[in-house]
């Protein structure tokens, strides 16, 4: 294990200089330096038959030294670049933080990122052009990823040595925290039925306190808000490796969906990685707008930003299916959205006794 | 005044007794009164005027000789007063002339002359000795040297002024160590306040007098300032015009009227005034009848049907002829006249005579005048029978179809009945009268029919009416009853100014011309940019005038504040009363911000490191006042002044928004200079690869031109590379310590002591490379110097 590793890093290492050698051959040749990189907004992507997600179209955008502002960033590149490849030959990481920092350190002022949302875009492009993770640059994200509960037994390479861990009896009640790299982790066995994604704590919490997991072998994942990539890359790895459904629980409002078409489909920033992020086959729980209706559960009125969110999900190719069409325009009628606590005002427990499982049986998962 | 008028009765003396008190007052007295007029209202102000009027008369007077002026103005303290020395190289002033010239108010070659020229009116230099004698009690001292002659004239002089005659104290020959020319010499109470002003007026003269040479001298000067000649060229040299028919007054014609040898009004136009020959001659002549005389109504005719009724009114009023003979001639008499669509009384008094000629002729037959007097007599009423029917027509045609029928009807036959009533059988009436007629009948149909017939629609009909009216051919009065008669005369002025006449020739103007104004600007102003714009001739007034425009931009002007106007007329600068000038307003009236020039609230001066010249030329300039300082506001002279102004604009646009672009360009190439080595030296430490080229790289980036040397075993290469979109030509030339060999033609070698210049001058079309070889000693160096291309758009790499 420990010597695949050392060939990806090697790999990714490789990958690097081979970006700044093309750099230097353009230069060489009399060539302004530029690298090309997909168009990354919604009107470039586009539904992958092969691999059902969403990845970027045929539309690039070119980073070229042409202009003050294009010649900066190839510069910045170059010195990523130059830290990235060092990063992986001492065998440390860093955060994307932490990379905007190290360029405050660099000797060349034009070099310095002039704030983290540069420093984190330059490292997506880079992964883009390189084609390599930026989990194998050994950056990770600020913050953790989330934490699963359930009865899964994993083993996980830390930079401590290998640890197994049984994700429902070995940890405390906030349950098992993933890695930032989830692909250091081997699932050794479990029990368990399907994969349940809670987006908020709180949520989450309740299923554990009821002994959800433990009553309907689901592995609890906590989303936090919009999912880290090691998030959904760990719930693609349950899907596609132990065979398991997924679905996906969340507030009933536009910014939540989002959540879930992060989970299922790929998000945007990211489609350069969906294949490796997204599980086409999630489905998603609730809160469905029509669960508002049935359960006539206590609402806010949906504000002007959520009414144009529900306006662009129409528009947005991730969303284009008859059930969302049908969801969201009864959304934008009724003009109301609830949170997942919203089921409480039934008691603490309809959630896990009435609700998930009538959802759950509709869907056929349980 | 009571008093007065209660013991008129009393005392018939009255009148006498105020006339005692009531004498003429010479030309000079009232100007001594009125010196401000002059500009002479200050001590400050006076000495920049007599420096001013001197100056002008010098380079007047030098011009004309076809001298290049030389011009020496000096000031000095003189006890309490001030010396003021004025001397030119001009062809000096006869004996006789000197003390009229300058001893005598309004005494001068200009005034009468339709021609640029400085002075005009005779008024300044004399002016100047006058103030001179008013404030310091000394004489003018003026010594003149015509040439070719041995010695000057030395005069000592001033004005008496009540007779406004020179007063001669001193004359004597002496000697002058100048070949001709003239000097005059005033003391005068002054001060220096005005040095700024003095300043300007005579580098502004500089500015637009090209080809003088002046100096200037005076106590606050530590050096004398010299400003040096930029062109051997005089200016053109200006004919006199005669007047041009739009450009004379009532008095000036009536004048022009009793001084003139013609004997006809035809003959006067063509013979006294520019651009009239027979034919505008003829044309004014029908605008003056239609004046003098009025135009006789047309008429509409009573179609053929009538014809045989209208033969028996001719043949009744054909008495005792042939019976054969009269029905002839009516028959051909009414069948020419119901041929005509309209018919005026002169036309058919004409028709008349001639049919019973060529009738006559035919049948034998003498009708002669009782008779011809009699059918038209007879004939006209039948033929205008129906007046108020042929008006409403009229009146119908060109009123809104708003108005009621019973007031059009009211209309027409108001104004039919005034012609039958008021005109006599001609039916003659001016346009003043048919408005009148148009104006009863307006009145009147508001009384009888409550409908208004506003001001446009009484126009309206007016012109229509007129329009259908006929120019009689009556002989216009000869000139010497034009001249006895003012109203005759504003007849024929009117008719003048109506007639569209060919613009006045322009050769009696003598413009700087767009070159000398940039050669001016260029020799006094030190910028980085200068532009210049010359009009076409254009009129005012029956005066042609020429509007030029200069400016300066950048360099060594100062950046802050406004940008410095300066106006001149005829040459001459203005330096007071900016602010009431038309120049001045013209400028503050144009969006600076469209040109490149900072102008805070979008109108008035801008701001920037600019000098902005314009020029009028013109036969008579009209200035605000007689001191001569500001540009009336003339609508035909400020869109002059706007074009002239605004073409020069356009270039200081086009060169400010290419230098800002060359900046942005110059400060791209600045920043990626320093960022694309970095880079190469990151790549190349990342790669462990030597350092790469990059001059490539960023000639392409700034679409440069790129010129690189290499050398190999004394084979020298040296490669163009042309990364813009535009062709370009670069002059290159290496110089080389030893000398070259191998060159195949392209380039040529000059030997200059031991460096050999290779000159090469290739044509590099966007996107193209040129390379020139040839070979040296080993130890040679290289020093190369490319020409021909902006240095912003150039890599040099050798």
């Amino acid at each position: 294990m420990a010597s695949e590793r050392k060939i990806s890093d090697e790999r990714a290492r490789e990958r690097l200089i081979d970006l700044a050698a093309e750099f230097y051959d353009q230069f060489d040749a009399g060539e302004i330096p530029h690298m090309t990189l997909p168009t990354r907004t919604k009107s470039n992507i586009k539904y992958d038959e092969d691999s059902n997600v969403w990845v970027y179209g045929d539309r690039t955008s070119t980073r070229s030294a042409n202009s003050v502002r294009g010649a900066r960033k190839l510069l910045k590149a170059s010195y990523t670049i130059e830290f990235l490849a060092r990063q992986l030959e001492e065998d440390r990481s860093s955060t994307l933080r932490e990379l905007y920092y190290i360029s405050e350190s660099w000797d060349n002022e034009e070099a310095h990122f002039s704030d983290q949302d540069e420093s984190n875009k330059l490292i997506e492009d880079l992964e883009i052009v390189s084609e390599v993770k930026r989990e194998d640059f050994h950056m990770r994200p600020e913050e953790s990823g989330a934490k699963l509960m359930g009865p899964l037994k994993i083993r996980e390479q830390t930079n401590r040595g290998d640890r197994e861990i049984h994700c429902q009896l070995d940890v405390g009640q906030g349950g098992y925290q993933i890695p930032n790299n989830p692909d250091t982790i081997e699932f050794l066995e479990h029990d368990v039925e399907f994969v349940m994604c809670v987006e908020t704590g709180g949520m989450r919490d309740r299923l554990v306190e009821n002994g959800f997991d433990d009553d309907y072998n689901a592995l609890v994942v906590h989303l936090g808000g919009q999912p880290a990539r090691a998030t959904r890359r760990i719930t693609k790895r349950l899907h596609d490796e132990l065979d398991l459904p997924v679905v996906v629980f969340t507030d009933g409002d536009p910014w939540s969906y989002r959540i879930f078409g992060s989970v299922a489909y790929g998000s945007i920033k990211s489609a350069h990685l969906s294949e490796y992020l997204a599980t086409p086959e999630a489905k998603f729980v609730g809160i469905q707008p029509q669960d508002i209706v049935d359960y006539d559960l206590p609402t806010d009125p949906l504000a002007d930003s959520d009414i144009n969110a529900l306006q662009s999900e129409l528009e947005d190719p991730r969303f284009m299916s008859d059930y969302w069409t049908e969801q969201i325009e009864l959304q934008l009628d009724i003009g109301k959205k609830a949170e997942q606590q919203a089921l409480a005002s039934r008691g603490l427990d309809f959630v896990t006794d009435e609700y998930l499982p009538t959802r759950l049986d509709e869907m056929g998962i349980i | 005044m009571t008093s007065f008028q209660s013991t008129l009765g009393d005392e018939p003396g009255i009148a006498e007794e105020l006339a005692k008190g009531q004498r003429e007052i010479s030309i000079a007295e009232f100007f001594e009164k009125n010196k401000h007029m002059l500009g002479f209202d200050s001590g400050a102000r006076g000495l920049v005027t007599a420096v001013k009027e001197a100056v002008d008369n010098a380079l007047d007077a030098t011009e004309e000789a076809g001298i290049q002026p030389d011009i020496y103005v000096e000031i000095a303290e003189a006890g309490d007063y001030y010396r003021l020395v004025i001397e030119d190289n001009g062809p000096g002033i006869t004996k006789e002339q000197v003390p009229k010239v300058f001893g005598k108010l309004l005494y001068g070659s200009r005034f009468h002359a339709r021609e640029q020229s400085r002075g005009q009116q005779g008024i300044g230099i004399s002016a100047a000795v006058l103030y001179s004698q008013l404030t310091s009690g000394k004489p003018a001292k003026v010594t003149s040297r015509t040439q070719g002659s041995e010695d000057a004239e030395y005069f000592e002089l001033v004005i008496n002024t009540d007779q406004n005659e020179p007063e001669i104290r001193t004359e004597k020959t002496t000697s002058w160590d100048r070949p001709h020319g003239t000097r005059i010499e005033l003391e005068m109470e002054a001060n220096m306040r005005a040095r700024q002003q003095l300043h300007d007026y005579i580098l502004h003269t500089a500015v637009v007098n090209p080809h003088a040479r002046i100096e200037l001298r005076e106590p606050g000067l530590d050096e004398p300032m010299k400003f040096e000649r930029a062109t051997d060229q005089l200016p053109k040299q200006t004919k006199e015009i005669r007047p041009h028919p739009h450009g004379v007054e009532l008095g000036t014609l009536l004048k022009m009227l009793s001084a003139t040898e013609s004997y006809s009004v035809s003959g006067f136009l063509q013979e006294e005034f520019t651009r009239v020959g027979a034919k505008t001659s003829d044309k004014i002549h029908d605008a003056f009848r239609d004046r003098h005389f009025g135009r006789e109504m047309t008429w509409r005719t009573p179609g053929a049907t009538e014809a045989d009724d209208l033969a028996a009114v001719v043949e009744d009023a054909v008495a005792n002829k042939g019976k054969e003979a009269t029905a002839a001639f009516a028959d051909e008499l009414v069948d020419i006249v119901v041929g005509k669509d309209r018919i005026a009384h002169g036309e058919l008094v004409t028709i008349v005579e001639n049919v019973a000629e060529t009738v006559g002729e035919e049948t034998d037959t003498s009708f002669g005048e009782t008779v011809r007097e009699n059918v038209v007599e007879a004939l006209w009423p039948a033929l205008t029978d129906d007046r108020e029917g042929d008006v409403y027509a009229i009146v119908d045609d060109v009123t809104t179809t708003q108005k009621d029928d019973a007031g059009k009807l009211s209309m027409a036959r108001s104004i039919a009945t005034q012609f039958a009533e008021t005109t006599g059988p001609a039916d003659r009436a001016t346009r003043d009268d048919v408005a009148e007629f148009v104006a009863w009948a307006a009145d009147r149909t508001k009384e009888r029919e409550d409908e208004t017939y506003g001001e446009t629609a009484q126009e309206n009909i007016a012109d229509a009416v007129w329009s259908r009216m006929r120019t009689v051919s009556d002989e216009v009065p000869k000139v010497r009853e034009v001249a006895d008669d003012r109203d005759v005369a504003r007849d024929l002025l009117d008719a003048m100014r109506e007639t569209d006449i060919l613009a006045p020739p322009t050769d009696c103007l003598s413009p700087i011309s767009a070159d000398l104004v940039e050669a001016g600007l260029k020799k006094e102003f030190d910028a980085d940019f200068y532009a210049a714009a010359t009009r076409d001739a254009e009129v005012h007034g029956g005066d042609p005038f020429i509007v030029e425009a200069g400016i300066a931009y950048g360099g060594e002007l100062k950046s802050e504040g406004k940008i410095d106007l300066l106006r001149f007329a005829n040459r001459v600068p203005l330096v007071y009363q900016q602010g009431a000038c038309t120049i001045t307003h013209v400028v503050k009236d144009i969006g600076w911000r469209n040109y490149g020039l900072d102008q805070p609230g979008g109108s008035g001066m801008p701001n920037g490191p600019a000098v902005l010249m314009v020029h009028v030329a013109s036969t008579n300039v009209p200035f605000t006042s007689e001191s001569k300082d500001a540009l009336a506001d003339v609508p035909a002279i400020q869109d002059e002044v706007e074009l002239a102004i605004r073409e020069a604009a356009r270039e200081l646009k086009s060169y400010l928004s290419k230098r800002r672009s060359l900046q942005k360009r110059r400060k791209k190439q600045d920043v990626l200079g320093r960022i694309l080595p970095q880079m190469a030296t990151k790549l190349s430490e990342v790669t462990g690869r030597p350092e790469p080229n990059i001059d490539g790289a960023l000639g392409r980036i700034m679409n440069n031109l790129t010129v690189e040397r290499a050398v190999e075993d004394g084979e020298v290469t040296l490669t163009v590379k042309n990364y813009s979109n535009t062709n370009e030509s670069p002059d290159i030339t290496d110089i080389v310590s030893a000398e070259p060999a191998g060159l195949d033609g392209e380039a040529t070698v000059v030997d200059l002591d031991g460096e050999w210049f290779v000159k090469w001058n290739p044509e590099v079309s966007s996107g193209e490379t040129a390379t020139l070889t040839y070979s040296v000693a080993q130890d040679a160096s290289f020093d190369i110097n490319v020409d021909g291309v902006e240095t912003e758009k150039l890599t040099v790499n050798v």
